[in-house]
């Protein structure tokens, strides 16, 4: 920690939005100290520390933002999207990390042998990684002309994979549920909206079912049996992502035998 | 016939192809258009036998009139033929596209009639996708030796990356065992396509709205373990083409027998995937760490060492290079130390440039100790010591002794070598000792006969 701050035993706790984290940082700025966490709502129930409650001001927000700006695109990005994470105690690792950027300039970014800048391009790439993942493992499934799928992220991804999904299916519709968020990224007639949603019923259409099994029917004939390496392919496609694409669900008559037997 | 069936059959023959990247060219969507493509590539799924898929790999056809004697859909070969039309090709590309299965289209093709011909199909496929659906997606297209140049040329203004498989490592082994090739005809679409994709670049350059020419470049493969040919051989065959023809990728298959040949090893025969991935290990040298292909094997060596990878070998052969300062090396200096690639290379430059870096930092940095500790100083301060038993146990690839319970059957839990472990494991193995024992055995006397080399 290169520059002047009290590691002080107060917990912020804050709104849990990102305005409000940017307040944190302001505090944490203009009273020269470290908190001992940072807690958005859901982490807020039990803790040692004294607790002080952060308020949002928009006006404070706008300036921090307004300061990361000016640290350039990696360490607002790295911030940024950092903050989808959901692990708990990211927060503070981030505030550490916006800390000590504001003092050494955006090369801070590059000093990952210190351990609040490593940190956070732990956080960054976790996220980052994780989109990227659904980025290739995401399934459509076509319903009255619209794209749909779900999928179950640990980290709040969608804002991640909007560029990349408009980019690449520029003139059509599509809906992507986060079921552990309870959200929806929906674009439709060109235009980008996150929905709260509860429930996505999977497309029992008999054209769609019937691309599904003949991707299911060339991914089986690419197999070379003597290569056979499962362990190399669960090391590329983790097993949490297995039930939302099509080609590693069981069968369904081998599924049903098993049931009977 | 219906369309998953002919799926099923063309893709069936074209999984030994082993060219399946998405990679090279950076593309954004348009309105109008379908698709994107990303510089670094997309993987969409991955195989149980752990390869991914990216594209739609399919022959055109496999109804061959060739009768090359190492490939499964020879003349002569016994098995269900198909061949698309270049609708129901295209169909199947935007349907799986638009469902994110796959990055875009591999297009190979056995040879149906004449060379030509079959290049006019595959040319009316990629056209219809191109110009009637706008498809923007990547594609990777296969030119079959002995056609036109000038269908080269139609084809390469319509796919992103072009390839033409060599084949065999040598012109000896490829008389014999595809009669109906030849080096001339393999070689000559080769020069063209890097002449043409080179003239394009610099057409593009000066006018945004040229026709690219291939603009991911082109891509070869060579199957190793059929032929005689040494690792020498081959290492030096591939610097070549990268030199000579600038390839963005040479390939390599291991040979897995799939058809009896007197000029073919035996059908029991295993593929050497060690093998193959050594060979991988060294080309990844040869693009990403300035290695040349002389520096990594000798005519006294001429095959990699199946227990240590390439890096290692030629650590262990220069222990005058090390150790390397990391506080004060050069990017390419650090590249030489087993264990370092090139981004914890990128990042140990980047970050000293603000503090001094000891082995707290290091590992912060992400840099895998396991073999660099032995190879580097941290501000002078050596941060391994060990024996020379010690280093040599670290620096052992334990791909080479893996063994473990491959889920083939759901009654068989006994452990068995890994595909990829050493030959010496399997053979001990196929002659009854217990798999982890063999691994056990082999791997002791490797590193007695490091140790000893040190």
């Amino acid at each position: 920690m290169p520059y002047q701050a009290n590691v002080t035993d107060t917990a912020y706790h804050y709104d849990g939005s990102f305005p409000g984290f940017l307040c944190c940082i302001f505090e944490s700025f203009s009273r020269r100290e470290i908190p001992a966490a940072v807690c958005p709502p859901e982490e807020a129930q039990m803790t040692l520390f004294g607790v002080r409650e952060i308020a949002t001001d928009p006006a404070h927000a706008q300036r921090v933002a307004a300061g990361l700006d000016r640290l350039g695109a990696v360490v607002r990005d790295r911030i940024t999207t950092g903050f989808l994470c959901t692990d708990p105690g990211k927060d503070l690792k981030l505030l550490r990390f916006a800390r000590l950027c504001f003092d050494l300039g955006p090369r801070a970014a590059q000093m990952l042998g210190d351990a609040d800048a490593a940190a956070a391009f732990a956080i960054e790439r976790a996220v980052t990684g994780e989109a990227h993942r659904y980025i290739e493992f995401i399934r459509f499934e076509e319903r009255d002309g619209m794209l749909g799928t779900v999928i179950h992220p640990k980290h709040q991804v969608l804002p991640l994979l909007r560029g990349h999904f408009c980019s690449r299916l520029p003139d059509e519709d599509f809906l992507i549920f986060d079921a552990t968020h309870g959200t929806a990224l929906l674009r439709r007639n060109r235009r980008v909206q996150y929905l709260a949603m509860e429930h996505y019923s999977p497309c029992t259409d008999e054209a769609e079912l019937n691309w599904q099994s003949l991707w299911k029917r060339f991914f089986k004939a690419l197999t070379i049996e003597e290569r056979r390496n499962e362990r190399l392919q669960m090391g590329h496609v983790f097993k949490r992502f297995w039930p939302d694409m099509c080609e590693m669900r069981p069968d369904l008559p081998v599924a049903e035998e098993s049931t009977h037997s | 016939m219906d369309l998953g069936e002919k799926l099923e059959i063309l893709a069936d023959s074209a999984k030994y192809d082993v060219a399946c990247t998405s990679s090279g060219v950076d593309r954004p969507g348009q309105h109008g258009s379908l698709g994107s493509c990303a510089a670094a590539g997309i993987c969409h799924a991955f195989t149980p036998d752990g390869r991914c898929v990216s594209l739609l790999k399919v022959l055109y056809s496999n109804a061959c009139s060739y009768d090359c004697r190492y490939c499964v859909n020879r003349r002569s070969n016994d098995r269900p033929r198909a061949t698309f039309t270049p609708r129901e090709l295209a169909d199947l590309t935007i349907g799986f596209y638009r469902r994110n299965y796959i990055e875009g289209l591999f297009l190979s093709s056995a040879v149906l009639g004449s060379p030509d011909r079959t290049m006019e199909l595959m040319i009316e496929a990629l056209r219809i996708l191109r110009q009637e659906y706008h498809f923007n997606g990547y594609i990777h297209a296969k030119t079959i030796p002995g056609s036109d140049p000038l269908l080269v040329e139609r084809i390469g203004l319509l796919a992103d990356r072009l390839s033409v498989n060599i084949e065999f490592p040598s012109e000896n082994s490829l008389n014999q065992l595809a009669p109906d090739k030849n080096k001339k005809a393999i070689l000559r679409p080769m020069g063209q396509i890097a002449v043409k994709s080179a003239e394009s670049r610099q057409e593009l350059a000066v006018y945004k709205r040229a026709p690219a020419f291939a603009p991911a470049g082109q891509s070869t493969q060579m199957i190793i373990g059929a032929t005689p040919e040494s690792d020498r051989h081959i290492l030096n065959l591939t610097e070549g083409l990268y030199k000579k023809y600038a390839l963005k990728r040479v390939f390599f298959s291991a040979y897995l027998p799939i058809v009896a040949d007197e000029h073919l090893p035996t059908l029991s025969t295993r593929p050497p995937l060690l093998r193959e991935h050594r060979l991988y290990q060294a080309d990844w040298l040869l693009r990403y760490y300035h290695f040349s292909a002389g520096e990594l094997l000798s005519e006294e060596e001429p095959n990699f060492d199946p227990y240590l990878d390439p890096k290692c070998t030629w650590a262990v052969r220069h222990p005058e290079f090390f150790p390397v300062e990391v506080n004060t090396a050069s990017r390419a200096e650090l590249l030489r130390v087993p264990g370092i690639g090139p981004k914890s290379a990128t990042r140990i430059v980047q970050a000293r440039r603000l503090q001094a870096l000891g082995m707290a930092e290091l590992k912060r940095i992400g840099v895998v100790l396991k073999r660099a500790q032995y190879f580097i100083t941290c501000n002078g301060h050596t941060p391994g010591h060990g024996t020379r038993a010690e280093i040599a146990n670290a620096l052992l690839d334990p791909k080479a002794f893996g063994v473990g319970v491959q889920q083939l059957s759901l009654d068989d839990f006994t452990a068995k070598p890994l595909p990829a472990a050493a030959p010496a494991v399997h053979e001990l193995a196929a002659h009854g000792m217990a798999a982890d024992q063999a691994a056990r055995l082999v791997r002791e006397e490797a590193l007695t006969c490091l140790t000893k080399r040190m």
